[in-house]
């Protein structure tokens, strides 16, 4: 017995040694092929060293992660801790919404994203020691109701979410313009009517996690003291995310490619406020940076629009509307020092750059200058000298529109004023811009003006400057080609197919029927017949 | 409880119904198997395999009298008998409605987008001038293959990638970057095997100078997001550039040797 327990013992221990450098073995290639991963994979945005600053960092706002600081925004730990190693993974699955970090899920193995997550805690001294962090108790969501929606909006006001994300949640609070990260960089503060964009996610769950834990590294703050203080409880916040959570759309926008015009015979709205725009359709359109000829920018400010169209066989009216937390420019000094700050912040530095403080918000909606006859129209940035684009130009400035010609981006020329037959009424509130413009559908300038056509997909596209973003000239939003087509009176004819259909599907099924039945009675009788006999 | 019908006419509509689940259902899990992603059958797809396997059906009811004259018998009962009069009347009716509705959808005006044609890789001219020098398309190779270390051009590639480039063709180079979404025709996906595989690398040479208004008609140069990239690159960051494409992406490009073979296919 004792004798068995002595020999045990050294065994034992020269084991364990054994599987401690085997483990270290598998750390190490665990290690070298996250390594191999991150260089291949990450390092052109995060940088080799893990600092965030690799080639790509310059043209990107938020910047990339700095891995050395061991700040993570998205985590089920307390603000100021660090974050598990199923929250790292996480963002590496799905992505960062909103951002340039796309889900890499699909693309890296597990075993590739499981050394990734080692890899990039070893940037950090912090992850070295210390015991494994423990996330925050969350429980699950209490389901949404009325009540917890009005519970949300006392608690968003009370606790002052307004401050920086405005009364409609646009991000156009009295704090926005002052916001920065962590390392300097300019913040924009999250726009709560797009959800599909937050970093973190956008169901109700990811908002109350936020809430919990805070976006670290942001200026955005943890509520958790909160309830630890007793000043709300747990299902008061739970409804605050309900309530964020109400400000968007149910389902995050697709986009279609035909803009309908619907006709409507009654009077047309005359303003972007008239209540029976609430029941036109809207059409979601995205718009990206313009990075196509000098002087590129890569931090555009409005990133999608929606439009909403009507017709009455005479007037066209197009309902404009976008998220732009100023009217540029504002009268908030904040604001211009903010833009300086998003100039400052953004690479490429292209020559040829315009803008100044004071610029204005923008706002131009496209079409070729006369409609195709085949495949070929304008280029979409505002056409080339062989074939020109018909511009809406509008401006916060004078807040109005006029019709120009453009042979290029930023060449348009203004109509002479006896041609101009737009007119535009715009209004800003709570960080939206809604701008109404209305034309005859046809013009006496037909050689300058695109006609509208009823029943035809008219190519339409749409550019947008924020002045107080650091937009101007060449430097804004813009989009590819769409389609905008006004509907059509259906005429008579189209109801004739139907009745026919109709008529014609009935007469055929009484006849099978019919010539069914008188079979079967012939049938029966010579049955009958033949029993008789 | 006997679910299987034993009435050639219930058997029919069983197999209809479990065919229709298989094809609609069933066939996105097979990419999957294949490592592909999942995508499900189109309507017209959907309908020509459910044509096949009614004749098919119809194939075996008919093939001996007897089940043949089964399989007729629950029509007839509802064409005849007095007792299923309501369900004769309901399909008169139900039937020539469904057929009117049909034909009003197919008469109604619709205002759907012109059909866009485009040639994706339209083909090259034999030379082209970059910044005023002409430059021979047809039989160059990328001279950086052949000239300093093929890693330094990779980082270089790698660099102008990340600063010019990912925000449309993304970090995945499947043209998914954050700005691809608002860009229709989107941004090329260097990941299929129909794209840059199946280039030699002067074309792609010729695509990224000359971009989206260099391209002839045939490729839709007005809808083209793509700059033109001797407004912003030298020539070698542009071999550099490809150089990191097919590294990157895993992939080999195109030979001469693989054209003059081929003749005529495409570019």
């Amino acid at each position: 017995m004792t004798r068995t327990i002595l020999l045990a013992v050294p065994v034992l221990a020269l084991a364990s040694l054994s599987t401690t450098a085997a483990s270290a073995d598998a750390q190490d290639q665990e290690l070298s092929l996250g390594k191999d991963v991150y260089d291949r994979w990450c390092a052109g945005c995060h940088g080799v060293d893990g600092a965030g600053a690799g080639p790509g960092a310059a043209t990107m706002l938020p910047r990339p992660r700095d891995f050395t600081r061991a700040q993570y925004q998205v985590r089920t730990t307390g603000t100021g801790e660090l974050p598990t190693d199923a929250d790292i993974m996480h963002v590496i699955d799905v992505g960062m919404p909103g951002t340039a970090m796309p889900g890499w899920e699909d693309a890296l193995s597990r075993d590739e994203r499981e050394a990734l997550v080692a890899y990039l805690k070893s940037f950090s001294r912090f992850f070295e020691s210390g015991p494994e962090p423990t996330p925050l108790e969350f429980g699950s969501a209490p389901s949404s109701s009325e009540a917890t929606i009005t519970e949300g909006a006392r608690l968003y006001q009370e606790i002052e979410c307004w401050q920086c994300h405005g009364q409609a949640g646009r991000g156009d609070g009295s704090a926005a313009a002052t916001l920065d990260d962590d390392l300097g960089f300019p913040n924009y503060a999250a726009d709560l009517t797009r959800n599909w964009l937050f970093n973190g996610g956008g169901a109700v769950e990811d908002i109350y996690r936020v809430l919990r834990t805070g976006l670290d590294g942001t200026p955005m703050p943890t509520f958790s003291d909160l309830i630890e203080s007793d000043i709300v409880t747990d299902d008061q916040l739970w409804s605050l995310a309900h309530y964020v959570r109400s400000l968007s759309p149910a389902r995050a926008p697709a986009v279609r490619e035909v803009i309908t015009a619907t006709l409507d015979e009654s009077e047309l709205p005359s303003t972007p406020d008239d209540e029976r725009w609430a029941s036109v359709q809207p059409f979601y359109v995205p718009l990206a940076g313009q990075v196509i000829v000098k002087p590129r920018w890569f931090s555009p400010r409005v990133t999608n629009i929606w439009v909403r169209a009507l017709h009455d066989g005479e007037d066209v009216v197009l309902l404009v509307s976008w998220t732009d937390p100023t009217q540029s420019p504002s009268s908030d000094p904040d604001w211009a020092s903010f833009a300086q700050r998003v100039v400052d912040t953004m690479e490429p530095k292209d020559e040829g750059s315009t803008w100044e403080p004071g610029a204005p918000d923008r706002l131009v909606v496209q079409f070729p200058q006369t409609l195709p006859s085949g495949l070929e129209r304008p280029h979409f940035l505002q056409g080339d000298a062989r074939r020109p684009a018909y511009l809406w130009s509008w401006s916060s400035e004078e807040d109005r529109a006029v019709e120009m010609v453009a042979e290029g981006l930023a060449t348009g020329q203004q109509q002479p004023d006896e041609n101009q037959q737009l007119s535009a009424v715009s209004t800003w509130s709570e960080g939206e811009w809604r701008v109404l413009f209305r034309r005859p559908l046809m013009t006496p300038d037909i050689a300058a003006d695109l006609q509208l056509p009823l029943a035809t997909a008219v190519p339409i596209a749409f550019q947008a400057w924020d002045g107080d973003n650091g937009e101007a000239g060449k430097q804004n939003a813009v989009s590819t080609w769409y389609f905008l087509a006004l509907e059509e009176a259906t005429p008579a004819t189209v109801f004739m197919a139907p009745v026919a259909a109709f008529v014609l599907t009935a007469a055929f099924g009484l006849g099978v029927v019919a010539r069914a039945q008188r079979r079967y009675t012939e049938a029966e009788e010579r049955a009958g017949q033949a029993g008789g006999a | 409880m006997r679910l299987w019908p034993s009435e050639p006419f219930g058997q029919t509509v069983a197999i209809l119904a479990i065919a229709y689940l298989l094809i609609e259902l069933g066939i996105p899990y097979i990419p999957p198997l294949f490592g592909l992603a999942s995508a499900p059958a189109p309507d017209s797809v959907v309908f020509q395999y459910m044509l096949t396997v009614l004749m098919g059906v119809l194939i075996w009811v008919s093939d001996n009298e007897e089940r043949w004259r089964a399989f007729k018998r629950p029509i007839q009962r509802v064409l005849v008998e007095e007792k299923r009069k309501p369900i004769r009347v309901a399909l008169l009716v139900l039937v020539p409605v469904l057929v009117a509705f049909i034909a009003f959808d197919q008469a109604r005006p619709s205002l759907s987008a012109p059909p866009s044609f485009r040639a994706i890789h339209p083909a090259p001219p034999g030379s082209m001038t970059f910044r005023d020098r002409t430059i021979p398309i047809t039989g160059l190779e990328n001279p950086l293959r052949h000239e300093g270390r093929l890693e330094a051009h990779y980082e270089e590639g790698k660099r102008i990638y990340y600063r010019n480039c990912l925000v449309c063709h993304g970090d995945l180079l499947d043209g998914q970057g954050p700005y691809g979404p608002a860009f229709n025709p989107a941004p090329l996906s260097f990941q299929d095997v129909g794209t840059i595989q199946q280039l030699t690398e002067s074309y792609v040479f010729w695509r990224i100078a000359k971009g989206g208004a260099g391209l002839p008609n045939e490729g839709g140069p007005w809808n083209s997001a793509m700059p033109a990239w001797e407004e912003f690159l030298t020539e070698d960051e542009i071999w550099t550039v490809i150089i990191f494409l097919y590294e990157q992406a895993d992939k080999t490009p195109r030979t001469w040797e693989e054209v003059a073979g081929s003749e005529g296919g495409p570019q």
